[in-house]
């Protein structure tokens, strides 16, 4: 080519040209560099590369970290793990791999084993890619394997971390439960969870599984015909997940699950000075361990189908009618607004009429002449259908709310209910019509629209026990790190007040008292020698009023039309430390019912105090 | 203005040899990308669809930027450097993040990838800084510290980003035209002492968990399981290709997902399994025709302002073959560097293609510029 005049006029430095020619060759050498690697690599690497291409000899394999630990407050281990042994496949045309699982079935039979693996392995398998035969065998299966590794080419035994559940159903529906990621989780999260991690799927163990997962580790192992390890090419450890401490206390959480052993419904013991959940039952429970490794279908159907929901946790999804619990919060809005004074006095005649309309107290033939403290000890439902139309149906709900009813406690726990507190405008614009003046009267005793949950109905007489705090109720207490250091606190957090003036305090305090340990109270099966326990009875109608009357006096209640029995609790009269709501599902009258429950429930808890204290 | 003055004979020196070279590498490396998507059952992905739309898109650009006279061009550099700028401030804040870095931002339909488009808005700036101080001497420290601020604020916005690898590619763009510019001996020895001394006094005095985390952070391919892996997926696949490779489709790393980040950093092992060392050579041959004539456009330009640019270009495009290839054949550390012309990628062809508009600005526009 022709000498081109290049850069202007002679200004610019003269050596160009040889920098160029400097950097041509520099870059010739580097070229040539990566010229000689690939012909390393493809000609005399070549064949042996070629052989693990074919052989798929390099693997990738993910170490499942462990879960943290959950604890109980005395740091008794509830949630340990254990190791399952996990039978593993990979399909491999090449090396005769076809035949191993029929060879595997052969060895099973010999020793009278059955083969669990429902799906045959498809055709189109991704080759290469491991497929989990069977998960969590026995000790007999891993030892037949393992003894004939060489004639099973592709199938060998991974072992990896999976849950325990100590005395699982007593803590079900506290802890939760832990599965396989599932499709949607995967898609949900973007890259978060790698195939076949383990997550908690409800309870503790699901709101708290970031802190417990802990992170995978990682595995490149070379391998050889058989599928046999015999080089390692890099490990990341898994890091193990922190572990919780709850507020439960393990003892008390027996005991409460054992006082409705054979029921439906459940219970909340609340400390209550902070809201700290020292035990929480749901009946009927489960067992988690079965989720471990991936329930069989015919067991979950059976949970699911199940009428009495062991699967939900009633003690913050269950939603009640509060029934004759209600009349507390009812009482104290009364002697608030001052619409009555203690000395108050309504004749209750067995009923009370409204337009056309006849409310029946649940006594038959009348309680008399009541004042508020034999009305609330022997729930004179008469009395309270006066008040609540005194009050108005506004201004119960905003006492309700103040005592935390009609909103979430806001536990940490998934799937918590918010129950419901009627108002008039709540019923324009969800019903679509305007309030009666019967509804008010309905509402005034804890039927008609008003929903409560276990939880909520605890954390109210919590709320009333420790003079007026609400609390919100908490289940753990602290995370701490796999080598037990603090790595979060969780503090009391308060989540209202009641503002009750200290009059209302004391005057109700007697009442309840009067409940459980006067003679004529509806609480007498909750008395407990030497602690004054405080509390108030409830039994909730399933049906609307009128229709279950009807029912009522046909008698043709079936199981599920039957009476919610309700108790309510706290202990001691002065210095409360815990309070307890018990819900029992269609089991008939309160103070028939949950409050011999109650009972239990308290006696448990002070026995297990005096053993400290001795100790 | 230069702008207007639009003159027929450009078409005469139209640069048909380089158009044809890196046309003929964006179509092999299109079948290629065709190919990771082609595994059996899986359906067949979108990905080279896309990839030539791309090229089509930096066809567009090519040309634009070819008309406009590369002169203009550099006049406007810093004003072009300021948006790019801008560019990369509303991708640290407004950014969506893929993979554990924040590098796109959403327009349109689009994902923009502003620190792709900042490789080439570098050679272009130092161009016209360089070209504004013009000096017979080789440059001292003092004269350096200018360039040096130009490129010091992309680099830590991308490294924030973090993408380590384009991040280096601006470090070896900055060095490659400083030394073309010629450097002091004193003021080299003084930097590269400085900078020598300070890593390991400053990697000492970081305890291991801040080393972990500084390597993880600034490059977060780059666990030792994963890079592992991918480093030797890698060399088996391109090993296992030997002498005429497996054929057109039939690469068993490739198609069975072993490799990597298949069509954007490791492709060329997905073309070295199924092409061979056969395959390879072409390809690298190939690239080294672009790398030379690039140089040949450089060396001929009708100014300094031409000479730098093409040089630039010219460098951005060696350094990230020399890098990629380097990575895939196991010689180099796991960075993220696209192949050029060869590599999945909008933002990336289109910066290329608009690159290779102005080579091709400079090398027509060496016959007709008169000054």
């Amino acid at each position: 080519m022709k000498e081109q005049p290049n850069l202007l006029s002679g200004q610019e430095p003269p050596d160009f040209r040889q920098k160029f020619k400097i950097i041509g060759s520099v870059f010739l050498i580097v070229l040539s560099i990566l010229l000689l690697r690939l012909g390393y690599l493809q000609i005399i690497r070549g064949t042996e590369f070629r052989q693990k291409s074919e052989n798929n000899s390099i693997r990738f394999r993910n170490l499942k970290p462990l879960r943290g630990l959950i604890m109980d407050r005395n740091r008794v281990v509830l949630v340990d793990n254990r190791p399952s042994f996990d039978v593993i496949y990979i399909p491999n045309k090449n090396k005769g791999n076809e035949l191993s699982i029929e060879k595997l079935k052969n060895f099973y039979r010999t020793k009278s084993l059955e083969f669990l693996y429902d799906q045959s392995v498809s055709k189109n398998a991704k080759s290469y890619l491991p497929v989990k035969l069977e998960k969590n065998v026995d000790m007999e299966k891993v030892a037949l394997i393992e003894t004939n590794a060489l004639d099973l080419p592709g199938i060998y035994i991974e072992v990896s971390p999976i849950r325990l559940y100590l005395d699982g159903e007593m803590l079900a529906p506290v802890i939760g439960y832990t599965g396989e990621v599932s499709k949607k989780d995967m898609e949900n999260s973007t890259g978060k969870y790698a195939y076949g991690d383990i997550l908690g799927k409800h309870g503790i163990e699901k709101i708290f599984d970031s802190y417990i997962r802990g992170h995978n580790g990682a595995e490149l192992v070379e391998v050889n015909v058989y599928g046999k390890e015999i080089k390692n090419l890099g490990r990341i450890d898994p890091a193990s997940g922190y572990n919780i401490i709850l507020n439960i206390d393990a003892d008390l959480q027996k005991a409460t699950g054992e006082a409705l052993a054979g029921r439906s419904g459940a219970a909340v013991v609340l400390d209550v000075h902070d809201g700290s959940v020292l035990a929480m039952f749901s009946a009927p429970s489960f067992d988690p361990n079965l989720f471990n490794s991936g329930i069989p279908y015919e067991e979950w159907e059976k949970l699911q189908n199940n009428p009495l929901c062991p699967l939900s946790n009633k003690a913050i999804s269950g939603q009640y009618p509060p029934g004759s619990t209600y009349k507390l919060v009812v009482a104290a809005a009364a002697l608030e607004e001052g619409v009555i004074t203690p000395d108050t006095k309504v004749f209750c005649n067995g009923s009370f009429t409204l337009g056309n309309r006849t409310y029946r107290c649940w006594k038959k033939g009348g309680h008399g002449w009541v004042d508020l403290h034999k009305a609330i000890v022997e729930s004179c439902d008469v009395y309270f259908y006066t008040v609540g139309k005194m009050l108005g149906v506004d201004k119960i709900a905003e006492y309700a709310k103040r005592f935390g009813l009609g909103g979430i406690a806001g536990i940490d726990l998934p799937n918590e209910k918010s129950g419901l507190v009627p108002t008039k405008e709540w019923k324009l614009k969800r019903k679509k019509s305007s309030w009666q003046m019967g509804e008010t009267i309905s509402t005034a005793i804890g039927q008609g629209f008003n929903l409560v949950t276990p939880l909520q109905l605890a954390n109210a007489y919590s709320a009333f026990a420790n003079g007026g705090t609400l609390w919100r109720p908490h289940l753990v207490k602290y995370i701490e790190t796999t080598g037990g250091k603090l790595y979060k606190e969780f503090l009391p957090e308060k989540k209202g007040e009641l503002k009750l003036s200290p009059k209302t305090i004391e005057i109700l305090n007697g009442a309840l008292w009067g409940v459980v340990n006067e003679s004529g109270g509806t609480g007498k099966n909750a008395k407990l020698s030497g602690i004054d326990v405080c509390g108030k009875t409830g039994t909730s109608q399933v049906l609307g009023l009128p229709e279950n009357e009807i029912a009522r006096r046909a008698k043709r209640l079936t199981a599920f039309q039957k009476d919610h029995a309700l108790f309510a609790c706290y202990a001691p009269l002065k210095n409360p430390e815990i309070a307890v709501a018990v819900i029992l599902e269609n089991a008939g009258g309160g103070g028939a019912v949950a409050a011999p429950v109650a009972r239990r429930i308290l006696s448990a808890y002070f026995e297990g105090k005096k053993k400290d204290k001795k100790q | 203005m230069i702008f207007l003055k639009f003159d027929r004979r450009i078409f005469q020196h139209f640069d048909w040899t380089l158009l044809g070279l890196v046309l003929a590498v964006c179509a092999i490396g299109t079948l290629n990308i065709y190919s990771t998507g082609f595994s059996a059952g899986e359906g067949q992905s979108s990905f080279y669809l896309k990839q030539i739309q791309w090229i089509a898109l930096g066809l567009i650009f090519m040309m634009m930027i070819f008309f406009i006279d590369y002169r203009v061009i550099i006049q406007n550099a810093y004003v072009i450097y300021g948006i790019s700028i801008m560019l990369l401030i509303f991708v640290f804040l407004f950014g969506y993040s893929s993979h554990g870095s924040q590098r796109w931002l959403g327009i349109g339909g689009f994902a923009l990838q502003p620190s792709e488009l900042m490789k080439l808005v570098i050679i272009i700036t130092l161009a016209r800084y360089f070209d504004d101080h013009r000096s017979n001497e080789p440059y001292k420290l003092q004269e350096l510290f200018v360039p040096f601020l130009i490129i010091l604020a992309p680099f830590l916005l991308i490294l924030k980003q973090p993408d380590l690898g384009t991040a280096l590619v601006l470090i070896f763009i900055f060095v490659s035209i400083v030394f073309f510019m010629g450097i002091e001996w004193k003021s080299l020895i003084i930097v590269s002492t400085g900078v020598l001394i300070s890593i390991p006094i400053a990697w000492h005095f970081l305890k291991d968990y801040q080393k972990e985390r500084l390597i993880t952070f600034l490059n977060p391919e780059n666990d030792p399981l994963g890079t592992g892996y991918h480093i030797i997926q890698s060399m088996i696949a391109v090993g296992s290709g030997e002498i005429f490779g497996k054929g057109f489709l039939k690469g068993s790393q490739t198609q069975l997902k072993f490799l990597p980040e298949q069509q954007t950093d490791f492709i060329f092992s997905v073309f070295a399994e199924e092409w061979g060392f056969v395959g390879g050579l072409i390809l690298i041959i190939m690239f080294m025709s672009i790398i030379f004539w690039g140089l040949k456009i450089a060396l001929q330009a009708r100014d300094l302002l031409g000479t730098i640019i093409s040089f630039g270009i010219t460098a951005l495009i060696s350094w990230e073959v020399f890098i990629n290839i380097g990575m895939v054949l196991g010689i180099l550390p796991v960075v993220g560097i696209p192949l050029p012309f060869f590599s999945y990628g909008g933002s990336a062809m289109i910066s290329l293609f608009t690159a290779i508009g102005l080579l091709m600005n400079v090398s027509a526009r060496r016959f007709i510029l008169q000054r």
